[in-house]
């Protein structure tokens, strides 16, 4: 399918790809491999000494309750963002999607919250909720007098607390992509279906969800990156994991092992179970992309 | 006159020279984590030794808090990057020792042949960071625990605001009564629940670990889920179900509860102190930990952090680094740094000099940290304190664990029990290694 | 012809919707904003203060200056601006040569392109920061940009556009004796314009935003990135934090990514428009 353009020149090509390549290889790929090799010993804090553990750090951290509740708090953590922040976004974006004036303007004041980065968001929503001089605290002691609500002695309220403010920052980004996803849906199809009858239920079920799947899927995956990953930021500011590991996600785990408790075998052996949890989502993500292309055509 | 020339041009080309090697900065570098008011301590003292040391050029720099400065430490020193000196937390002595990557201090003066007295130090200090009676680290900034109170809060109690409570008994008594006055919703808060329970064994000479706490060979065990650590708990939970105790959260948000008179008492790090009274617009009083009667007595751990000295340093590195310790040992010094921070002076000058300016008199909140430990036992390894390789993590696990007693996720035998076989699964691993 | 009175009364439901949306939305930053606008004491004042007070200036000053927020200001606008950069031009070269010449193994190469979307910092943290301390790079700007100059998204990006341009603009070229690198810089960059603005906004934001990595690799307040800067401000008292500066702070790190997006928001959704028509 790709045509030779240019031909004639047979090196010129590897020049091109070589710089993004070399980075790629040294910086990604590498290190990566390296973090699996490292997921089998066991060193000391200051490296002088290695043991050869096998899959034993794997062990370890599958029969770690304190690992394993990571990994709930993690799935709770994603599935919030993902559920609640791609259902608002796409409300958002099917209101944006109208015919009216103005559109302009909505856009780029609901889609902003994107350039916020997860630090500044987890530091305005730390102000927010700070126990004894925030605004919702206050709030909620003008509902229920005397009660002050401490999110820092309250794991769930803390979960829940991360869980919002991660939501908030992410939707400009959704909204962005379902909107460019809702444009792109021809208006013959849901002008043939509102002449069938259909009712604007029928039209989003049977219209709209299926051809907006490619940007759906893709946002499921950008969403999970997200989750997964950049949060750290926000977690770190916030609630540093506590209280009491409530908010301690897989990724603030490791950088907890991997930089405080100088355990690199152990941080290794998590590095490479998130990889294999990326890899997974990603080739279904792939798997459904080109699937639903196909049928979307 | 030729010859004369001659002879002054030697002598000024020797002259330059030795011009040039004095001029010659021997260049060090020092990683730290003092931030804050602390940090402008730290940055006077550096300024001032390197004005009063002209051939030494000492660069301190924050590299972020003990752990990562800690970690930037280690990556530096395998690539052969670190800086001579290091300030790391207590609880990262035994992986200091262990590290291979440090000079004792104690070894130092011989190195550059000068001779040093360390029984200038105030020892509970140095005791700490000791290891059969050698110093290898040198202290810094050294704090330990105290009860902080609200003497207007207890007056308005009706209890006397010069008789703060001396036993746990007492503070549950006092704390019911400041809660039914209504002064306050809870009596009693702290932060940092490891360390204070730690706190709490050292200072009824309780060992928290085997091989006497770990200070002779590597620990293998801990023994705080034993009947002294349930005791312990025990009150801390029922405490919490009265209401009296109000768990502070993991570090120093107690302070703020503290400050703002939502809560009477409050135990926390005595490094707290100048920053309390500035917040405070009542009158601070201070007193030692609560006693569990019936129990032996030992003395208060000292918390913080030291110095360490980096191994392969060039002769002029080591003779620059050593000129620094040696300032720092300078009761001015000291003095300053006690005054800016609320750390205790490490050595016996600067604490009589103090005594005698009327500095304790002038204040004697500054005075009660020192009467803890300078009126405790500094004789047995309980007393000072545990030493244990993987201790940061163990720490987690003991907040883990204290968090579960205090909010009834758990009992404090469970919880216990649970934090000791994740602690002697980590200590065996850590033994394994070394 | 005139909306019917349903259609009139729908959209301006949505209107309201919509600003009521835009409100809630933007609610937090304008908490923020105010805060930033206060004293020490006002900001902890219970109830809460919703109208802005008279420190604004007052406080950036304190976080530009004694948090020293300008230097870290700096930093972050080097990184952002180097990495977004070099990304484009190398991703630009990558995908011309994935779409413009048939060459051995250029399947594969691809593909490996594409993994690094599976690579992310933390799977390899801890052996890409021991290559940095190898590299003596820690603490410079060397490992704060070099490992982020490879993007899938861009190779992606300008891999699509790139298939979609005639193949007679690259023949003309050649009819002209114009080589492919000549065709490339006169030609097709100038075409991408959209499409580079795009991956500028997303690669700007992205760097700017970065938290883990700058935490890790730099060890001193010169290096230091803005989000850093806040971490320190909130962490570093003892007591309680000074939320009317730290605010400022946040103000500080909020405008360069907006400014971004708001500049080149046209092109941003156009890249993003072009991406979705798969």
């Amino acid at each position: 399918m790709i045509e030779e353009r240019f031909p004639g020149h047979p090196i010129l090509p590897y020049l091109l790809v070589l710089p993004s390549l070399l980075v790629i290889f040294v910086f990604l790929i590498v290190p990566f491999a390296e973090s699996v090799w490292g997921s089998f010993f066991v060193s000391s804090f200051f490296g002088s000494k290695t043991v050869f553990v096998g899959l034993s750090n794997y062990l370890e951290l599958f029969t770690s309750p304190d690992y394993l509740h990571s990994v709930v708090v993690t799935l709770l953590f994603s599935s919030f963002v993902v559920l609640v922040g791609l259902s608002a976004s796409l409300g958002i974006a099917m209101l944006l999607n109208q015919k009216i004036g103005g559109l302009g303007i909505y856009q780029i004041a609901l889609v902003w919250t994107y350039s916020i980065s997860p630090a500044v968001a987890g530091t305005i929503w730390a102000l927010l909720f700070a126990p004894a001089t925030g605004l919702v605290p206050w709030l909620v002691s003008l509902v229920a007098p005397g009660y002050t609500l401490n999110w820092m002695t309250n794991g769930p309220l803390a979960l829940f607390v991360v869980s919002l403010a991660a939501t908030w920052k992410m939707l400009g980004y959704n909204i962005v992509f379902f909107l460019a996803g809702l444009q792109n849906i021809p208006d013959e199809l849901t002008d043939a279906a509102r002449v069938d009858g259909a009712g604007p239920w029928l039209t989003f079920r049977y219209i709209t969800l299926p051809m907006l799947s490619p940007t759906t899927t893709f946002l499921l995956f950008m969403n999970m990156l997200y989750a997964f990953f950049q949060v750290f930021g926000l977690i770190d500011i916030m609630t540093q994991g506590g209280p009491g590991d409530a908010t301690n996600l897989l990724v603030y785990n490791l950088y907890r092992d991997a930089f405080i408790h100088l355990d690199s075998g152990r941080a290794n052996a998590q590095s490479v179970i998130i990889f294999i949890v990326i890899a997974l989502a990603a080739m279904l993500q792939l798997r459904a992309a080109t699937r639903k292309a196909v049928y979307a055509r | 006159m030729k010859k004369g020339i001659r002879i002054g041009l030697a002598a000024l080309l020797a002259l330059t020279l030795f011009g040039t090697a004095l001029a010659k900065k021997v260049e060090i570098t020092w990683w730290h984590a003092m931030s804050g008011s602390r940090l402008k301590v730290v940055e006077a003292i550096v300024n001032e030794f390197n004005e009063t040391h002209p051939n030494i050029k000492l660069n301190a720099l924050y590299t972020g808090k003990y752990a990562e400065t800690l970690t930037k430490y280690v990556a530096a020193y395998r690539t052969g990057t670190a800086p001579n000196l290091v300030q790391v937390y207590e609880v990262g002595t035994q992986t200091m020792l262990d590290s291979g990557a440090i000079v004792p201090v104690y070894k130092i003066p011989g190195m550059l042949g000068q001779k040093w007295d360390w029984a200038q130090y105030v020892i509970p200090i140095t005791n700490y960071y000791s290891t059969n009676g050698n110093l290898w680290s040198m202290p810094f900034n050294s704090s330990t625990a105290m009860l902080y109170y609200n003497k207007d809060l207890f007056k308005k109690a009706g209890l006397d605001p010069n008789k703060p409570p001396r036993t746990w008994k007492e503070v549950e008594e006092y704390g019911k009564k400041l809660i039914a006055s209504g002064a306050v919703k809870h009596a009693l808060s702290f932060g940092w629940p490891g360390w204070i329970f730690e706190q709490m064994f050292a200072y009824h000479n309780q060992l928290f670990a085997d091989h006497d706490n770990g200070r002779n060979g590597r620990a293998q065990k801990v023994l705080f889920n034993g009947p002294f650590g349930q005791m312990v708990l025990d009150t801390w939970a029922r405490l919490a179900k009265e209401g009296v105790f109000l768990y502070g959260g993991p570090e120093y948000s107690a302070n703020t509860a503290f400050v703002s008179g939502q809560i009477a008492m409050l135990i926390q790090s005595t490094s707290s102190l100048a920053g309390i009274e500035k917040g405070a617009n009542f009158k601070v009083g201070t007193t030692f930990l609560p006693r569990f009667e019936g129990y032996p007595r030992g003395n208060s751990v000292i918390g913080g952090g030291s110095l360490w000295v980096t191994k392969g340093q060039s002769k002029e590195e080591l003779a620059a680094v050593w000129e620094f310790l040696k300032f720092l040992a300078r009761e001015d010094t000291a003095v300053q740094w006690h005054k800016g921070t609320g750390y205790f002076p490490t050595v016996n000058n600067a604490v009589q000099e103090l005594l005698n300016e009327g500095w304790f008199s002038k204040d004697q909140n500054y005075l009660t940290a020192f009467l803890q430990i300078l009126s405790g036992r500094r004789d047995t390894p309980a007393a000072t304190g545990v030493r244990l390789g993987p201790f940061v993590q163990i720490r987690e696990i003991e907040r883990a664990a204290i968090e579960k007693a205090v909010s009834g996720a758990a009992t404090p035998k469970q919880a216990l029990d649970e934090a000791a076989a994740k602690a002697n699964q980590l200590l065996a691993q850590y033994n394994k290694l070394h | 012809m005139k909306k019917p009175d349903r259609n009139r009364r729908l959209a301006l439901l949505t209107h309201l919707a919509l600003i009521a949306l835009v409100v809630v939305l933007a609610f937090p930053v304008y908490y923020a904003l105010v805060t930033s606008t206060l004293s020490f004491r006002e900001a902890y004042q219970y109830p809460p203060k919703l109208l802005p007070g008279g420190e604004f200036w007052h406080n950036i000053h304190e976080a530009w200056v004694r948090a020293k927020f300008a230097r870290l200001f700096f930093n972050s606008t080097v990184i952002s601006l180097s990495v977004a950069l070099v990304k484009i031009i190398l991703s630009l070269l990558a995908a011309f040569a994935y779409t413009h010449f048939r060459f051995r193994g250029a399947g594969l190469l691809f593909a490996l392109s594409m993994i690094t979307q599976m690579l992310p910092l933390p799977v390899r943290i801890l052996p890409t920061y021991q290559l940095m301390a190898d590299f003596h790079w820690i603490n410079t700007y060397y490992a704060l940009t070099v490992p982020f100059f490879a993007s899938t998204t861009g190779i992606l990006l300008f891999r699509q556009f790139f298939l979609t341009v005639p193949r007679e603009l690259s023949d003309a070229a050649r009819v002209d004796g114009a080589g492919p690198m000549r065709y490339f810089w006169q030609i097709l960059v100038p075409l991408s314009r959209t499409n580079i603005a795009a991956l500028f906004v997303i690669e700007f934001i992205f760097m700017w935003s970065q938290y883990l990595w700058p935490l890790i690799v730099t060890n001193t307040a010169d290096m230091r990135v803005v989000q850093i800067g806040l971490k320190m401000l909130i962490a570093s008292e003892q007591i309680a934090p000074e939320w009317n500066v730290i605010m400022a702070g946040t103000v500080i790190a909020m405008v360069p990514p907006l400014l971004v997006l708001v500049l080149l928001r046209k092109s941003f959704a156009q890249g993003i428009a072009m991406q979705s028509e798969k």
